[in-house]
């Protein structure tokens, strides 16, 4: 597909704004089609529909699907990867000879679990995720285009230049953020992908220091990306006082992601490549989980590829807390768009109380020495009798750490209304816990 | 199309990144030095290369990566961090690497705090290309390590395990300033290198390869 009029407002007109009725029909034939190549291929798929005694051929609809299919979990692909030393999790439908790249999942929630990669054949759909969402935000060819990422999913730089756009690459790491305020500066570039709360809140500093004006910096952006973790008010702050256009982005599943658009109003989904589902949180298997249809109600995202041929996965429970709308977006867009609410893994409860790490984020990072907004929620079991936090902390003495500690402490409790045990690490000592755009929030001890 | 494929960085022989410019007809020429280079160390169809590398450093490291599929193998991909240990660990773990390339110190920082044994992690890989920061560090763990350096812009990598670091030599030529590594490119680029001292330390430089010493940045 080649790149669109500049003066276009989308990228690929007809499949973003698509009607909805159309959009259903088309998912139900690639669903179809992926069922019957999936059951066909993937190890994984094929032993699980056996236990559930179905094969395609009992798949006719979007609700024989969803209340005959079973859900994959990556603790399952885990699981299969073990028991049968298949690296792929029993998720491959190509031979492994095919495969241009084995990626891997970014590990957060434990060991990462390897991606198997096709350049250039494993997609039977159009270009979409990155490419409609940063035309959306006005990238347009000849733009200078801020790379602030890690490496581990690979070549990301490739989709901005098949937008005609030149990359300027950057190391997702706080040392970078004094060079890339200067080349934003100097180049001008139009969008940015992925500065997050920390890096937003480290850039308070690294400027005032390097006598930069974020506000001079950040001047020729039209779309700033950030993803990974919760931004706190902190650093929501800084970002309108610099007038940085923020744009959210989250995965989706491990099956594609999903970005916000010039609304500002939940994430799109491209559901011309993803069939996305909301069920109760709290459901054991397929069996009894309840399908959650009412718009922007509270549910578990439930996911499936519709267009990836090299290891697609069929019903992936996700373990993410979202709310999904499929309500008509003011951009014309036609897509469902999903809010970010927390894991499910991540939830403690203390005392009857449920507490996730997005509701003491700007509780600690309004503390200025725990300005980057690092902690971890220490979770050995999900229900507690005391909140534990790790709290990062930087420029306070050893002296004061104790006077620290009960400031944190109070701000928790003004939050979320449960007394916090808190131990404070310096922040070099939760960064080092990567990946780099994240930091694990909870940890076992 | 815009002529200019990225614009990424080296590191100048005072410990500074410097922003570098590269057009796409000089990704597209290093893509066929790198690989040569890859099928002189044994880079087949059907093996495996593991890529450590920071995005900051993707206009040296892209051509190899086109290399790597235009070799026919497949190839992964890890930050060289110390908290990307656990994923260096993990791939070479569940799969057998031809090759891992671009190891440096903070990955061998981050094996330390895993408590896994180097030898461990690297004893099946036939290639271990190590940066200045780590190679004398697997030596010490009795390892045979390969040089692999980002001498500036150009990428050096040695024949075979305690052999001088080679530039392609048809892309670039070395000087010796004061023993730092010097690079002059030869062909057109969009950036212009002319006698540009790298931060790479080094001995026995010739026009073409060096034994490395230490390094800052890299």
């Amino acid at each position: 597909m080649s790149v669109p009029p500049v003066e276009s407002t989308f990228y690929d007109a007809e499949y973003e704004t698509m009607p909805r009725d159309r959009l259903a029909d088309l998912q139900l034939e690639l669903l179809l089609d992926t069922i019957a190549f999936t059951y066909e291929r993937s190890s994984l798929i094929r032993e699980l529909w056996r236990k559930a005694r179905i094969t395609p051929a009992d798949i006719r609809t979007l609700d024989d699907f969803r209340e005959k299919v079973p859900f994959i979990s990556k603790d399952a692909v885990r699981r299969f990867r073990d028991r049968h030393a298949d690296p792929y999790g029993g998720l491959l439908c190509l031979p492994p000879a095919e495969l241009t790249a084995i990626m891997s999942t970014s590990g957060t929630t434990g060991d990462p679990t390897l991606v198997a990669e096709k350049w250039g054949g494993a997609s039977i759909g159009r270009p979409a995720i990155m490419y409609r969402d940063f035309w959306g935000m006005g990238v347009r060819p000849g733009d200078y285009f801020s790379l602030f990422l890690f490496t581990f999913r690979g070549p990301t730089y490739g989709f901005v230049q098949s937008l005609d756009a030149v990359p300027l690459l950057f190391d997702y790491d706080l040392d970078e953020i004094e060079r890339l305020l200067r080349l934003s500066i100097e180049y001008g570039p139009t969008a940015m992908y992925n500065f997050g709360g920390t890096m937003i809140l480290a850039t308070e500093q690294i400027a005032a220091r390097a006598g930069i004006d974020p506000r001079e910096a950040f001047a020729s952006y039209r779309g700033i990306v950030w993803a990974g973790e919760p931004l706190g008010a902190r650093a929501r702050a800084l970002a309108r006082d610099w007038g940085m256009s923020l744009f959210e982005h989250s995965s989706v599943g491990d099956v594609t992601a999903s970005f916000e658009c010039s609304a500002h109003d939940g994430m799109h989904v491209w559901e011309d490549t993803v069939l996305v589902e909301g069920i109760d949180p709290d459901a054991v298997d397929h069996r009894d989980a309840a399908a959650v249809t009412d718009d922007d109600a509270r549910c578990e995202l439930v996911a499936t590829a519709l267009t990836n041929r090299v290891a697609p996965l069929v019903r992936y429970r996700s373990d993410d807390i979202v709310r999904i709308t499929r309500t008509p977006c003011p951009c014309g867009r036609t897509h469902a768009r999903i809010r970010t609410v927390g894991r499910k893994g991540d939830e403690v409860v203390v005392a009857g109380r449920s507490v996730l790490p997005v509701d003491v984020w700007s509780a600690i990072d309004s503390i200025d020495a725990c300005r980057l907004g690092l902690f971890q929620i220490i979770r050995p079991a999900r229900e507690l009798d005391e909140l534990r936090l790790r709290v990062g902390y930087q420029d306070t003495a050893q002296s004061r750490l104790s006077t620290l500690a009960d400031e944190i402490a109070a701000a928790v409790i003004a939050a979320v209304g449960v007394t916090p045990a808190v131990e404070l690490v310096p922040n070099a000592e939760l960064l080092r816990l990567g990946p780099p755009h994240k930091i694990p929030r909870v940890a076992a001890r | 199309m815009t002529s200019t494929w990225g614009v990424g960085q080296y590191v100048d022989r005072a410990g500074v990144r410097v922003a570098w410019d590269v057009s796409h007809a000089e990704i597209r020429r290093d893509a066929g030095g790198a690989t040569t280079r890859l099928e002189a160390i044994g880079v087949e169809p059907g093996r495996r290369v593991l890529w450590c590398s920071m995005l900051s450093e993707a206009a040296q490291f892209w051509p190899f990566i086109i290399a790597t599929m235009l070799r026919g193998a497949q190839l992964s991909c890890a930050d060289a961090t110390r908290g990307e240990a656990v994923r260096v660990a993990m791939f070479t773990r569940q799969m057998t690497y031809h090759a891992v390339l671009g190891v440096n110190g903070a990955l061998l920082d981050g094996l330390d705090d895993l408590g896994r044994p180097y030898a461990d992690v690297f004893h099946e890989v036939c290639v271990l290309g190590a940066r200045p920061d780590a190679h004398d560090r697997l030596v010490a763990a009795g390892l045979r390590p390969t040089h692999f350096v980002l001498a500036g812009p150009a990428v050096a990598i040695g024949d075979e395990p305690g052999a001088p670091a080679r530039v392609d030599s048809t892309e670039w030529e070395l000087h010796d300033v004061d023993n730092h590594v010097a690079v002059t490119n030869l062909a057109e680029r969009a950036s212009r290198f002319n006698r540009t001292a790298t931060a790479i330390c080094a001995r026995q430089i010739t026009t073409e390869t060096f034994v490395p010493i230490s390094s800052r940045g890299n």
